[in-house]
Formats: C-alpha cells, structure tokens, sequence
C-alpha cells in the first residue's frame, strides 16, 4: 500500500499472503483508514492458529472543541450565538450544551445557528472551551472493525490493544495464551521499530 | 428430439412471436425476465431449430447464445453470511452462474468457518442435497481447507465443486476422497471481481460446473427419466392455475432430476401427485412429490425408467 510507511504480511502459505495482503489493502481504502495508519505488519499463521496485526497510528490531535467548528458572538442581551461552520459534530455539541446549559437554554433557530442563554456571572466565550467529542475513540473502534473483517472469519477469540499511537489486534480459533501473545506482538512490533 | 439450453436476450417488442414460435416447436420456456425494454428468455429449444429461433430474433434485435447451465438448480455454499465472504466473493460466484441460465441458491452455512468449529447441520445438508450441484466457495488457506472441507461436505452426495485461493493442483492433491470439480486461485476477497484475471477465473468456474454437470447428465442418460422436468414443468404451469399467482421469480424450478414448486406442500402435494400428465398417467406414478427444505414448497423427484417402466 503506498500510502502507509510501512506495509508488509507474512504468511506460512505464500498464496494466502497474497491474498491477505489485498483483503487489507481493499478493506483500510474502503473504510478511509489509510490516513490513520502509519505502519502495519500483518502475521498469520493458519496452523496454529494465529492472526496477528500490529502498527501505528498518525498523531491524531486532541479532542474536538466547540471552537474548533463553531465561530462565538456575544449578543446585546448576553448570550452566546454560534455560527456552525461544519455540521459534522452539530449533534454531539447540542447534546454537550443541553448537559450543561439544560434544553430551556439552549435554541436552534435555523439549521446553522445555536443561541445559548448563559447562566449570570458566567462568560458566555468560555463555550468555546466546551470539549464536544474524542474522535479518536471512534477511529480504534473503525481500526479494530477493520482488522475484524481482514482477519479471518473463525477467529473468534482475541486482545486488542491501543495506546499512544501503537495498537495490536491478535486472533486466533483457541484460547489465546497471554504469554504467547506479548511474545508475538513484541516480536513482531521489533519488526516496525517499535518497543512497547 | 435433441434440446438445447439457450438464452434469447431481445427487446420487449413482438418477443411473444419468439415465444410462440419456441413453443411450437416444442421447446420449454425455463425462465423470462422483462427487464426494463429487455427480454431474456432461458429456454430448452430442438437442437436443430437454433438456427430458425437466431432468424426470427434477428429483425427484433433478439440474440441468442447458448446457456450451458439453463435447467439447472445450484446451491452456491458459503462458510457464512458475514462480510467475510458476502458480497465478494459469494456473490460473484453466484451472479456468475446466473449467467450461464443457472438458477442459483445461496446457502449460508450457520458453522461453517473457523478449521476447527466448521461443521454442516442436517438442514443444511438435506438443503444442499435438494439441488443438482452444490459450489464451495472456500478461502484462502490449504491448510483450513484441508481440514475443515471433510465437515462441510459430510452427507452431501450431489456433484461437488470446490473453489479456494489455492492452485487447483493442490486443491486435488489436499482433498480426499476427491469431490467432482476444483476451481483454484478464486478464494475470499473484499473487493468486485473485475480484473481481467477473476473474470477469467470465474470464467473456468463456469466450464468447470458445466463439465461436472454434463458427466451428470451422461449418467442419467443411461437411465432415462420418465418425463422430463421441462415438460413436467408445462403440465404444472398448464393445470394447475394457483402457481400463476405466485410471486416467485421462478414458480417452478426446473432442475435436472426434478422440479421445485413453490406452493405449499400441505394442501398442494395430494392434487399434485393426482395431476394427470398423459394418458392417465400421472405426477404420482413417475415422481416422489416431497416435503423440500425450502420453505414449505414441493420438491419433485422424477424417477428413472427404470423405476417406472413408463415413459411419457
């Protein structure tokens, strides 16, 4: 794959590592997940059997602040008025000011505008600082879902793990031996430059 | 009379002259689809009136070609009915078939991956067992293919076709007893088969069905049937006036050894064995008219010649 840095797979079965190395060339395209990953080695092994998927992540930013899609203008009575420049996260930011703020509070005009009533004594800019989302939580569970679907079918039982830019997904038919597990995923980590 | 499968793809306009004509001539109308301004019409025609059908269809922009897999009933197996294996590549495979004038099913095996879990439960089996070939579209790996595919096959006695990532070669050389047909480098992928090479692999997946299906035929020549499915096919369609309210694609199935009717067996199974075909012969006298695994409907078994001393 020529957008990530990294990309190999390795495989007892060379027809099966040709295979799997398309399966998850097809599958990161088709869930937009080539700009997240940076490096990825993929270890399959169908005799014992074993799956295992280990890589790294882009940096991804911080949470997601209402400043960072909404423009906050003070009225003359007081309160906040947000200009929505980006829908994508309107949900989440109505739901985050309706916990803080209560529904009587807090009004939609039209489509790309909120009006929010603060309470007195409180600045009505500090919405701005309102954290509305974590978009990396809903990226691991896109990466988990993804190495689900390259993974093969049977291999029901597995760890998944993710932490500063690295993760590790391992799969397997068997119960999975946690001391087998860390050896592999080391290994195989050692592999992309990476200790863990 | 020698029949011929075809298909006759042509435009909606005066394709009942078509229609007529195959029917004079004493050939059977399998399936129609009016797609839109277009007609396919898979059929089973006389061998020597090909020609007159091509000249009639020419001036209505009609085209016939030869449907090796028309009155065919085939069961395309996958492992399950997660991502994994649908759309691509179970799908495709199917789609394929259709192609070719089979009519396809798909049976999504509820255990049927994973090399240690894979099993086939009995409705599964009798599932399978109710078509004229069942197709195995399996995975990737030799080594889960080896050991898995003794599971998925145990019961099943129709003509297997097995499909995986694997060479053909080493397909032939891992599984035993050998099953009918082996199609290599077609195993699980994720994306629509479009490159040259899986066209042409699904391709060799046709003629691989079609050899398996002709050895079939050439053994049950042998051992004539006592009427044939088609024919038996227009006797339903003619006398017994409920299946025109069906809404199946395919009201009755026509298959190489019997038919599917998809009326309920309770109240429909007794008038049909009754059903006089000629002569005071009837459905009864030359067929098992059975319980199918499929939904409520009817499957029917023809028998042989020999069964019946019959022949109509």
């Amino acid at each position: 794959m020529a957008a990530l840095e990294y990309f190999a797979v390795e495989c007892a079965e060379e027809k099966g590592r040709e295979a799997y190395e398309r399966i998850a060339n097809d599958v990161l395209l088709d869930l937009d997940l080539v700009r997240l990953v940076s490096k990825l080695h993929i270890f399959i092994d169908p005799r014992v059997p074993v799956f295992a998927a280990v890589g790294t992540t882009h940096a991804f930013g911080g949470p997601v602040r209402v400043r960072d899609f909404a423009d906050v203008n003070v009225d003359e009575e007081g309160r906040a008025v947000l200009s929505i420049g980006d829908e994508t996260y309107l949900a989440p930011m109505l739901l985050a000011l309706w916990n803080r703020f209560g529904k009587d509070y807090v009004e939609q005009p039209d489509r790309f505008s909120v009006v929010v009533t603060v309470p007195k004594g409180e600045d009505p800019r500090s919405i701005e600082e309102i954290v509305v989302a974590h978009p990396e939580e809903g990226l691991y569970k896109d990466l988990v879902y993804a190495l689900q679907i390259i993974a093969p079918e049977g291999f029901k039982v597995r760890r998944e793990y993710h932490h500063e830019g690295v993760f590790y997904y391992v799969a397997s038919e068997n119960t999975l031996d946690p001391e087998i597990v860390e050896t592999l995923v080391a290994e195989k980590l050692r592999l992309i430059g990476v200790t863990l | 009379m020698i029949f011929v499968p075809i298909t006759y793809k042509g435009g909606v306009f005066r394709h009942d002259e078509v229609v007529d004509l195959i029917e004079d001539l004493g050939g059977y109308i399998v399936q129609k689809h009016m797609i839109a301004q277009e007609v396919v019409l898979q059929c089973l025609v006389p061998k020597e009136d090909v020609e007159l059908i091509e000249a009639v269809g020419r001036p209505l922009g009609g085209e016939v070609t030869l449907a090796p897999l028309v009155g065919t009933e085939i069961a395309v197996v996958s492992p399950s009915l997660e991502i994994h294996h649908l759309p691509h590549s179970s799908c495709d495979v199917a789609e394929y078939l259709r192609r070719a004038g089979a009519k396809t099913n798909m049976v999504g095996l509820a255990r049927g991956f994973g090399k240690r879990i894979a099993n086939l439960n009995v409705e599964e089996r009798d599932t399978i067992n109710e078509h004229d070939l069942a197709v195995y579209v399996l995975g990737n790996f030799e080594t889960c293919i080896e050991e898995k595919f003794p599971h998925l096959r145990r019961g099943v006695h129709v003509p297997i076709v097995l499909t995986g990532a694997p060479p053909t070669d080493r397909l032939k050389a891992v599984i035993d007893p050998p099953v009918e047909g082996y199609v290599g480098e077609m195993g699980r992928l994720m994306h629509r088969t479009k490159r040259p090479e899986e066209l042409s692999v699904l391709d060799v997946m046709v003629e691989e069905v079609s050899r398996v299906l002709d050895e079939k035929r050439a053994a049950i020549a042998k051992d004539p049937l006592s009427v044939s499915p088609a024919r038996l096919m227009d006797v339903i369609l003619e006398k017994v006036p409920d299946i025109h309210e069906v809404t199946h694609p395919t009201p009755v199935t026509v298959q190489m050894v019997g038919l599917r009717v998809k009326l309920p067996y309770e109240s429909y199974a007794k008038p049909l064995r009754a059903l006089e075909i000629e002569e005071g012969v009837t459905v009864g006298d030359v067929a098992d008219v059975l319980p199918s695994k499929m939904r409520n409907y009817i499957w029917i078994r023809i028998k042989p010649f020999s069964e019946t001393n019959t022949m109509v």
